[in-house]
């Protein structure tokens, strides 16, 4: 595939809320290696992952005129479409009767124990950083990045108030930052 | 509020990455309408990750790519608006009405097994929607709003309920819920003594406007929004629970 033209991003996103199959074209190749990157940290299955982003482009044509650039970058928000569709993929029942299951039970269970985690992973990119993070701070960003609960359910889960998950998920998130640079 | 503070605290990679609280998001949007400083700061670290993100790049491979063009391609031919299903407003209180639903529930309970394929679930449509001059109603005093919160990954969605203590009258607004694929419907549920009980199937298009449900059975305590396959189902598929909220 070779795509001759380039966009700048208002120019993408007319393209894009035209249904312009060029537009389209444009997009996926040109932010399919990243976001198929942060699906394979959820989902190592090459197999898998691929149908995810495959569902992930198609979330993204259904739902590009609900996209409002006043809240976020595009790119934000197709890695918010990636990690949702990544994470609903983890708990769907055909994955789950697939893979390991990556429960915050059987995460807690594995936290408490002090064994080590569940080694579906095969840890890439930004995953590794976060394995990096001291001990508190790595369980937050695995159980709300990577594992989708939301905070109420960590503090809940961790029997730890919420308040100190969010310190935890911010910290952690400003250290991971740092690494970025 | 001190601003600089706010911005140093973690709040905006939180937001960014999706990570906040309903609360957090919600206060997050509208200080970035008052602090132009805040704002900046959030675009700078949506570019930052964009960047390191975009470094990180494994390619699917050439059948996948070739695969999602092709799907993409048939979306942009298969394109087809979707039509409300009409359903006849009925007002629940009304003891005729009662007695006409528990027949017709205890009928649809009967004709279940034998008509499968066939039953049709109600649906919140358009028609339901209240005229302009009507949004007064949702002034009175008796109004009592039960805002219904995103679930798990899905904490942008959002809901409002508005419940009228005295005539017992609900409305409905969906100010933010992902669209359906055609192979799926959104449906909606009342809990009554710990039970799920059906309200119906929600239309895509009511997003954004105050629709008054027909459907909602006495005593409810909570309510809750399930993705569920094209058609709905008899019972929720909870992990597929995209918005609940509590009166």
């Amino acid at each position: 595939m070779a795509f001759t033209r380039t966009y700048t991003e208002a120019e993408l996103l007319t393209g894009l809320r035209q249904y312009n199959n060029a537009a389209f074209h444009y997009l996926y190749e040109n932010y399919r290696g990243a976001l198929y990157n942060v699906i394979l940290q959820l989902i190592p299955d090459k197999e898998i992952a691929s149908d995810v982003l495959q569902e992930v482009f198609i979330t993204i044509w259904k739902q590009i005129d609900k996209y409002d650039e006043t809240k976020g970058k595009l790119f934000t928000w197709m890695l918010r479409l990636t990690r949702n569709g990544a994470i609903n993929k983890l708990r769907s029942k055909i994955y789950k009767s697939q893979a390991k299951n990556e429960s915050l039970d059987n995460y807690v269970t594995v936290i408490e124990k002090n064994q080590p985690e569940p080694a579906t992973v095969n840890l890439i990119g930004l995953r590794r950083q976060v394995h990096q993070l001291r001990e508190d701070y790595k369980n937050v960003i695995e159980l709300s990045y990577y594992n989708g609960f939301t905070q109420e359910e960590i503090a809940n889960a961790l029997n730890i108030p919420l308040g100190t998950v969010k310190t935890r998920l911010r910290n952690a998130l400003m250290e991971l930052r740092k690494q970025f640079v | 509020m001190d601003i600089k503070e706010y911005i140093s605290s973690g709040i905006i990679e939180t937001y960014v990455m999706g990570l906040c609280t309903p609360a957090e998001e919600q206060e997050m949007e509208q200080l970035r309408l008052r602090y132009p400083e805040l704002d900046t700061a959030v675009i700078t670290f949506e570019e930052e990750m964009e960047k390191n993100l975009m470094q990180q790049s494994t390619l699917p491979g050439d059948a996948t790519d070739k695969r999602i063009l092709t799907a993409l391609n048939e979306m942009g031919k298969s394109a087809a608006p979707v039509i409300p299903v009409q359903y006849p407003k009925r007002n629940w209180l009304n003891p005729f009405a009662v007695a006409a639903s528990v027949l017709l529930l205890l009928s649809a309970g009967l004709n279940f097994y034998l008509y499968r394929q066939t039953k049709k679930l109600p649906v919140i449509s358009n028609n339901n929607t209240l005229p302009p001059g009507d949004y007064e109603v949702l002034k009175n005093p008796a109004i009592t709003p039960v805002a219904m919160y995103g679930v798990g990954t899905h904490i942008i969605c959002r809901c409002t309920m508005f419940w009228d203590k005295k005539t017992g009258k609900m409305y409905l607004m969906i100010h933010h819920l992902p669209q359906s694929s055609a192979a799926r419907d959104y449906q909606m549920w009342a809990t009554v003594d710990g039970k799920p009980v059906n309200i119906g199937i929600v239309q895509d298009d009511i997003r954004g406007r105050f629709i008054e449900l027909n459907n909602v059975p006495p005593g409810a305590t909570a309510f809750s929004v399930t993705l569920e396959k094209a058609g709905g189902t008899t019972t929720p598929t909870i992990a597929e629970t995209y918005l609940e909220g509590k009166i």
